[in-house]
């Protein structure tokens, strides 16, 4: 590749992990940031490496303008979006295409995201390949009556399939990230609640659809990652578990592969159920022809039926937990994805098939919050004094926290601290060295009234013996 | 009262300036449009519906957006190196040099002499909208409040809780913040000005009316 | 020693004054003539009337009598436009209380006393009019509704009529309605008051225009001061008559002086190009005459009609009961009328009138000769202000208007008859089949444009299924055969509210796109050009224009009008402001109506003010919905003058009617709607809508400033200001309109709309 120059529109610990990509790849790079995040690991190491005319200083990350403008004055040839802000937002994609000076997305076309950013579409295009997805509305409801006749069905259907307490979902269809999301119980309620999230939907996102469906219980929450290049080129990287999630449906402690029949036992024929994921994963790509990472979200229910949920076109947090047991044959190193993100997103082969592709050991993958998991995962801000983590071979940590300065938690983003990718020859391994990392894991500070600093440390130890267990 | 008006009066009065530096708001090429030295007028007309004077144009993704005075004032310190170049968000541009008119020194002298509520911590603050609404109505009678009264509402990552005022009850005489602003903590939130300290503050706002020239 | 011949002259003296200041008004100031001298040389006299002996006062007065009368007859033999506009608006010219004095023989008025009054500018009073027939004297009861100038006082405003005040006159109207008189008014106006506090300048004279149109009894208008609108909210009248000395405007002099001479607010108007507007706007009685905007003219003396002028009281008063025997015996029979016509003509001497009546008329109506009335009065007005050029037509669109005539009876028997036996049908369809679910999914999907695009129709293939990764513009892709111009751009424009709610800037291809001109932050509409609305609001291919052969022209010959319209019409491809058509949405015919702002910021005229009648009757003989959808309109175009202005009435007496026969009109307004259309045939629909971001009002900011001195907020006419006064309905977002103007076309309306 030519030395090409690209512009990480994000910040913490992905910028850091897009930064490491882009040295070993020999590209050059900037990066942005806010007036809050002047002190981040991000911005320090850009300067580090590449001098002070690396990092742009800018009003915000979630404003397209800024980082268009900075790409061009930077001479950006790419955008790399990271995860978050702009990495799913097909409008920022499109102006990237479109605009007099070019500039490539990291990232699928725009298309792409456009239609699988809409979950209602992917459900549409997934049913008509036969891929199992959650009974309900494939297409947003605006009648009244006619979403009362589907609620009626979908309560059937459950009482039919021996469900004891049967309930579905009414979701405002321009929804998202758990907004506009009701259960209804009984059919009675049903109106009522519909007519609520339909006024919330107008009054919101300015679009009165809704949609239902049937509420799942009891599931573990299963993804697969997938590489696409733009020559209709697809692998996987097999499966993680995210089944542990806080409150708010944040995921806490990830696991790869995405279920180990050789540590627990499963009510079904897990390695059947995962291949059966993997492979309607690629049987999608192939349709809309994939062109990047993505990750294909489902569950799976207690009698192994699989179901899609959605696709997230980007690369994610939890990438690494699936390509750290991933490997391609005559390589050194585990894969790492957003190498080959950026790789492909220059329009460049894989390379590898499938079957260079081998798996080893398991990983967990751990996110470091500082929030109070008994007080509902309640955000904590402050300055963290001490930050330590032990340092070992089966242990990468990313963090935009410095370990030998205090460091402001910035009011504005999530208290995300640190993300630790643990790696053992086997379930059980990487289970006790996650726990030995806890266990050593320092973390010192204290907010503005001199209380101490609050983590989720010791909810991750107490999670680690669910990982993976239904 | 343990305040000294006198002290106060003269502390403004050898100095009634007030420097307001103006930074870019975002990135872009700036353009400037006022020199070292010039006065400026802030916003004008009965809604202020006026802008004030053109400061400077900073143009980002073809979009030369006319930056106008927010004061009145005399401009200092202008950056011209940085004329035609790209910026930076939060890069300095010039400082208005501002004079403090009457109803500005009463401002200030009534917040040493009001309750001043302050930010707990950083963060966007927001008034309940019943609040608002009150606030709207522009009542000269002003907000009554007691220890406990639940009207304002603090964003802090992403998280909304009310806040509990904590203070003597009074009644709110003065808001020192817009809606949704993102507030350092510490700076004052509103002023409240206990009932029986009322004819003291109307006293306070009428002598610096008298001895007061703009 | 007698002092009388003293007290006389100084009587006289200060008569001769007021002639001189009254020559001064109508010169426009005492420079003319060197009268400011002549005044001194009165005041002298008058100062010093007792050093003078008898003789010689007389003769000096007489002296300067004689040069007075002098100047009198110069000025009179060469009045211009502009001094007859200085005639109309003097102090010393009669008012309406001189009127009620002279004219009338006794009178109450009703609802004011002096400034103790809801708006001493309008006066209302039930007076009693006499004639002598052969020596017996009858009385007519009659309604008396004007505008008092009156003599000076502050109080009156000049005869500028506050909204609630012309809300009194439509009050009084019903009255006289109930009680079967005849109304006349008196227009005394410059203009009616801009204020848009409720019930707001430009709605009441709509609702007045509204209620005027049917009537129920006599009215005869007489005009001294016209001033457009104003003079309208009383002024549509069977008879309309026209004093010699006034003026009928659409708009004073000094403002089309402002307008044509772009001069910035606060400068000085240049009195050359004052006194030019005031000649091209054909604003005196003769010009009135000729353009059929009036129907007779009374004479006044050569310098106009002051407060004693009682020869002009009694020809005033022979007129207007001569005016209103004309309509009540054009009621009866066309005979009766030629009769008295006859009669009365042989009768008046060439310079005089007579007073004797031949014949006591009663001014009752029967019901029958009541609706005879209102025939006669739509006629008449159907009949005024075709001031529009035709172009020469195809063959095709020929046949279609012949057309038209036949369609009447045909939607009478497909909808009237037809129609009780097509209802139970679909109420079988209903309960048999699921035909009532698409049916319901029709009315609540969204517009098709803002949001099939992000879900594309399972029935339609989606782009991702294309094999080949074939990068085209977005635009065709999105818009398919419609993008706004807007839309090619690569630029970010700055939200108006951006720093009220922290709007990012928007990249020009996504707002004018996808977003469809609307900040998705704070809902901020951007204007968007008139055919986007074409495109989508209505089911595609279903616009069908008619009436295009109608064009604007210049009626008056006004100065560099010719122009300007070449110009609007090479730019538009057009050739007039108002664009008519059929269309359809979900299926639903409807007729469209809309003015544009491209072709003269959307003025009406007489080829406007034609095609909106004609559309509207369209509407009316095809029983369907009628639309008026304003881009942008600016008022009256004033180069047309009153024959622009009789626009005004004579739209709202076809959207009258087209309602009267069971119709839904609705009035949707969008970006800058204003003046003499929201005064009038817009402002009298039952169902009228702002467009988010639009601003809808009588007067813009500057005349609000130039007329009552008092600045107004930036946001006074803004669409939310206009819901809370009460001026409209409601508020459409953009995207929503073809959505919400289906769910009205079937949920109002009467059930004599085709297809109900």
């Amino acid at each position: 590749m030519d030395k090409k120059r690209i512009l990480i529109a994000n910040r913490g610990e992905i910028a850091i992990r897009i930064m490491n990509a882009c040295k070993e790849l020999g590209l050059d790079y900037a990066v942005v940031y806010t007036v809050q995040d002047s002190k981040s690991m991000h911005v320090r190491k850009a300067v580090e490496e590449k001098g002070s005319g690396a990092a742009y200083r800018i009003s915000n990350y979630k404003d397209p303008n800024e980082i268009f403008s900075v790409a061009d004055h930077a001479g950006a040839h790419a955008i790399h979006p990271g995860y978050g802000f702009f990495s799913e937002n097909f409008r920022f994609a499109r102006r990237a295409a479109l605009r007099n000076r070019p500039i490539i997305f990291i990232g699928p076309r725009w298309e792409v995201i456009r239609d699988l950013g809409s979950k209602i579409n992917t459900k549409r295009i997934a049913k008509k390949l036969r891929i199992p997805v959650i009974p309900g509305s494939d297409e947003p409801l605006y009648s009244e009556i006619e979403a009362e006749a589907l609620a009626e069905k979908l309560f059937y259907k459950q009482k039919k399939d021996g469900i004891e307490k049967p309930s579905i979902l009414v979701k405002a269809s321009a929804g998202g990230g758990g907004m506009g999301i009701e259960e209804v119980t009984h059919l009675d309620t049903f109106r009522q609640i519909y007519r609520r999230i339909q006024n919330y939907a107008k009054r919101q996102f300015g679009d009165e659809g809704v949609l239902i469906e049937q509420c799942m219980r009891d599931y573990h929450h299963l993804e697969v990652q997938l590489l696409c290049s733009q020559h209709k080129e697809i692998v996987h990287f097999g499966t993680r578990n995210c089944t542990i999630q806080s409150t708010g449906r944040q995921k806490r402690v990830e696991a790869a592969p995405g279920f180990d029949p050789d540590y627990t036992d499963y009510p079904f024929d897990a390695r059947k159920v995962l291949n059966r994921m993997v492979k309607y994963s690629v049987q999608l790509a192939s349709k809309v022809n994939y062109d990047n990472v993505g990750t294909w979200e489902w569950i799976v229910t207690r009698d192994g039926q699989p179901y899609l949920l959605e696709v997230n076109t980007r690369i994610q947090v939890e990438n690494e937990v699936s390509a750290r047991i991933s490997r391609i044959s005559k390589h050194k190193t585990p894969v790492n994805l957003i190498k080959e993100q950026i790789r492909v997103a220059f329009g460049e082969r894989l390379k590898y098939r499938q079957k260079h592709i081998s798996f080893r050991g398991t990983s967990i993958e751990l996110r470091i919050v500082a929030e109070d998991v008994k007080r509902g995962f309640a955000p904590w801000c402050g300055k963290i004094t001490r930050f330590y983590f032990p340092e070992k071979p089966w242990v990468r940590l990313y963090s935009q926290v410095p370990q030998d300065e205090p460091y402001e938690i910035p009011t504005e983003y999530d208290p995300n601290l640190a993300l630790a990718i643990i790696w053992g020859r086997n379930t059980e391994q990487a289970r006790e060295r996650a726990r030995d990392f806890l266990a050593r894991a320092d973390i010192q500070g204290e907010d503005s009234r001199g209380e101490p600093i609050v983590t989720n440390l010791e909810y991750l130890m107490d999670r680690l013996d669910d990982v993976l267990k239904f | 009262m343990d305040i000294n008006l006198n002290d106060l009066l003269r502390k403004y009065k050898s100095h009634p300036y007030e420097d307001h530096k103006i930074d870019a708001p975002h990135t872009g090429l700036v353009f400037f449009k006022v020199r070292d030295g010039q006065e400026v007028a802030g916003p004008s007309g009965q809604w202020l519906q006026k802008p004030g004077t053109l400061l400077y144009i900073l143009e980002r993704e073809n979009n030369p957006k006319r930056m106008y005075s927010a004061f009145t004032g005399r401009v200092a310190g202008l950056r011209a190196g940085l004329e035609g170049s790209f910026v930076q968000a939060g890069e300095q541009l010039l400082t208005i040099q501002h004079r403090l008119n009457r109803d500005e020194i009463i401002d200030r002298i009534l917040r040493d002499v009001l309750q001043v509520f302050r930010a707990p911590q950083r963060a966007r603050y927001f008034f309940t909208p019943e609040t608002v609404t009150f606030l709207e109505k522009k009542t000269d009678k002003g907000l009554p409040i007691a220890p406990g009264d639940e009207i304002i509402i603090m964003s802090l990552m992403k998280r909304d809780s009310f806040l509990p005022y904590e203070g003597a009850p009074g009644i709110i005489y003065k808001v020192y913040f817009q809606q949704g602003d993102l507030v350092e903590q510490d700076s004052p939130l509103f002023g409240v000005c206990p009932p029986e300290k009322l004819p003291f503050v109307q006293k306070v706002i009428q002598r610096i009316r008298t001895e007061w020239d703009d | 020693m007698d002092q009388n011949y003293i007290l006389d002259s100084g009587k006289y003296l200060s008569g001769l004054q007021d002639r001189i200041i009254y020559l001064g008004d109508v010169k426009g100031g005492l420079e003319w003539g060197h009268l400011q001298d002549l005044l001194n040389e009165v005041q002298k006299i008058r100062r010093n009337i007792f050093e003078f002996q008898e003789k010689e006062l007389l003769r000096q007065i007489r002296n300067l009598e004689d040069r007075i009368s002098f100047f009198e007859a110069r000025v009179a033999e060469g009045l211009t436009p502009i001094e007859v506009v200085n005639i109309a608006r003097s102090v010393q010219r009669f008012t309406l209380q001189d009127i009620l004095e002279n004219v009338y023989d006794s009178f109450t008025e009703l609802g004011g006393e002096g400034d103790c009054n809801i708006d001493p500018a309008v006066l209302v009073a039930r007076a009693t009019i006499s004639r002598r027939v052969k020596n017996r004297i009858y009385f007519h009861q009659v309604m008396v509704i004007g505008h008092e100038k009156g003599k000076g006082e502050e109080f009156r405003n000049g005869g500028s009529a506050k909204p609630w005040g012309n809300e009194k006159a439509l009050r009084y109207m019903k009255v006289a309605e109930a009680e079967g008189i005849p109304i006349h008014s008196y227009i005394f106006t410059p203009g009616a008051y801009p204020t848009e506090d409720y019930p707001g300048a430009a709605q009441q004279i709509a609702r007045n225009l509204y209620q005027m149109a049917k009537l129920r009894v006599p009215v005869v208008a007489f005009i001294s001061e016209g001033g457009s609108g104003g003079a309208e909210a009383i002024g549509l009248a069977d008879i309309r008559l026209m004093a010699s000395r006034g003026y009928y405007s659409v708009i004073s002099p000094e403002g089309a002086a402002a307008i044509e001479g772009h001069i910035k607010e606060g400068e000085q108007l240049p009195r050359k190009l004052v006194e030019h507007c005031a000649e091209q706007l054909k604003i005196t009685a003769q010009d009135n005459l000729s353009l059929k905007t009036i129907d007779r003219i009374v004479e006044e003396p050569p310098l106009g009609a002051r407060k004693e002028d009682f020869a002009f009281f009694r020809r005033l008063r022979y007129e207007i009961i001569r005016a209103t025997d004309e309509v009540v015996l054009k009621t009866k029979s066309f005979r009766a009328f030629r009769v008295y016509a006859l009669k009365r003509q042989a009768m008046e001497t060439e310079n005089g009138i007579c007073e004797e009546f031949r014949l006591y008329i009663n001014w009752s109506l029967s019901d029958s000769e009541k609706a005879r009335l209102l025939e006669n009065r739509s006629r008449k007005y159907r009949n005024m202000g075709h001031g529009y050029n035709e172009l020469r037509q195809s063959v095709v669109s020929r046949l279609a208007q012949a057309g038209d005539t036949a369609k009447q009876s045909y939607y009478d028997i497909r909808y009237g008859l037809l129609r009780h036996h097509s209802r139970s049908v679909q109420k079988i369809l209903e309960e048999v089949s699921s035909e009532g679910f698409i049916f319901l999914k029709t009315v609540t999907e969204p517009m098709r444009a803002a949001y099939d695009f992000v879900f594309p129709k399972p029935e339609t293939p989606t782009r991702t299924e294309l094999s080949t990764p074939v990068r085209r513009s977005i635009f065709v892709e999105e818009w398919e055969q419609y993008i706004s111009p807007l839309a090619n751009e690569d630029r970010t424009v700055t939200c108006p509210n951006a720093e009220k709610y922290g709007c990012r800037d928007l990249w020009v291809p996504d707002l004018y796109g996808e977003f469809c001109g609307v900040c998705p932050s704070c809902g901020h509409h951007f204007p968007l050009e008139y055919q986007w609305y074409l495109e989508n609001l209505f089911d595609k291919g279903s616009v069908r224009e008619f009436n295009q052969h109608i064009a604007s022209t210049n009626p008056l010959n006004f100065h560099g009008l010719d122009a300007k319209l070449k110009k609007a019409v090479e730019r538009t491809n057009r050739h007039s402001a108002l664009i008519t058509f059929g269309a359809e949405v979900h299926g639903v015919k409807l007729i469209v109506a809309m003015l544009y702002s491209n072709f003269r910021s959307g003025t009406v005229g007489a080829a406007e003010g034609e095609k909106f009648v004609r559309a509207c009757d369209k509407a009316r003989t095809t029983r369907r919905p009628f639309l008026a959808y304003i881009h942008t309109t600016g008022g009256i175009r004033i180069h047309e003058g009153t024959l622009g202005v009789i626009q005004m009435p004579r739209c709202t007496l076809a959207v009258r009617e087209y309602i009267d026969s069971g119709g839904l009109y609705m009035v949707v307004y969008d970006n800058n709607s204003y003046a003499g259309p929201v005064a009038s045939f817009l402002g009298c629909s039952p169902y009228q809508v702002g467009i988010r971001s639009s601003r809808i009002g009588f007067a813009g900011p500057r005349v609000i400033r130039e007329t009552t001195g008092a600045d107004v907020p930036p946001d006074y006419h803004s669409a939310k200001n206009a819901l809370k006064r009460g001026h409209i309905q409601g508020i459409w977002d953009r995207r929503d309109f073809r959505k919400n103007l289906f769910e009205a076309m079937m949920t109002m309306g009467s059930p004599h709309l085709y297809y109900k």
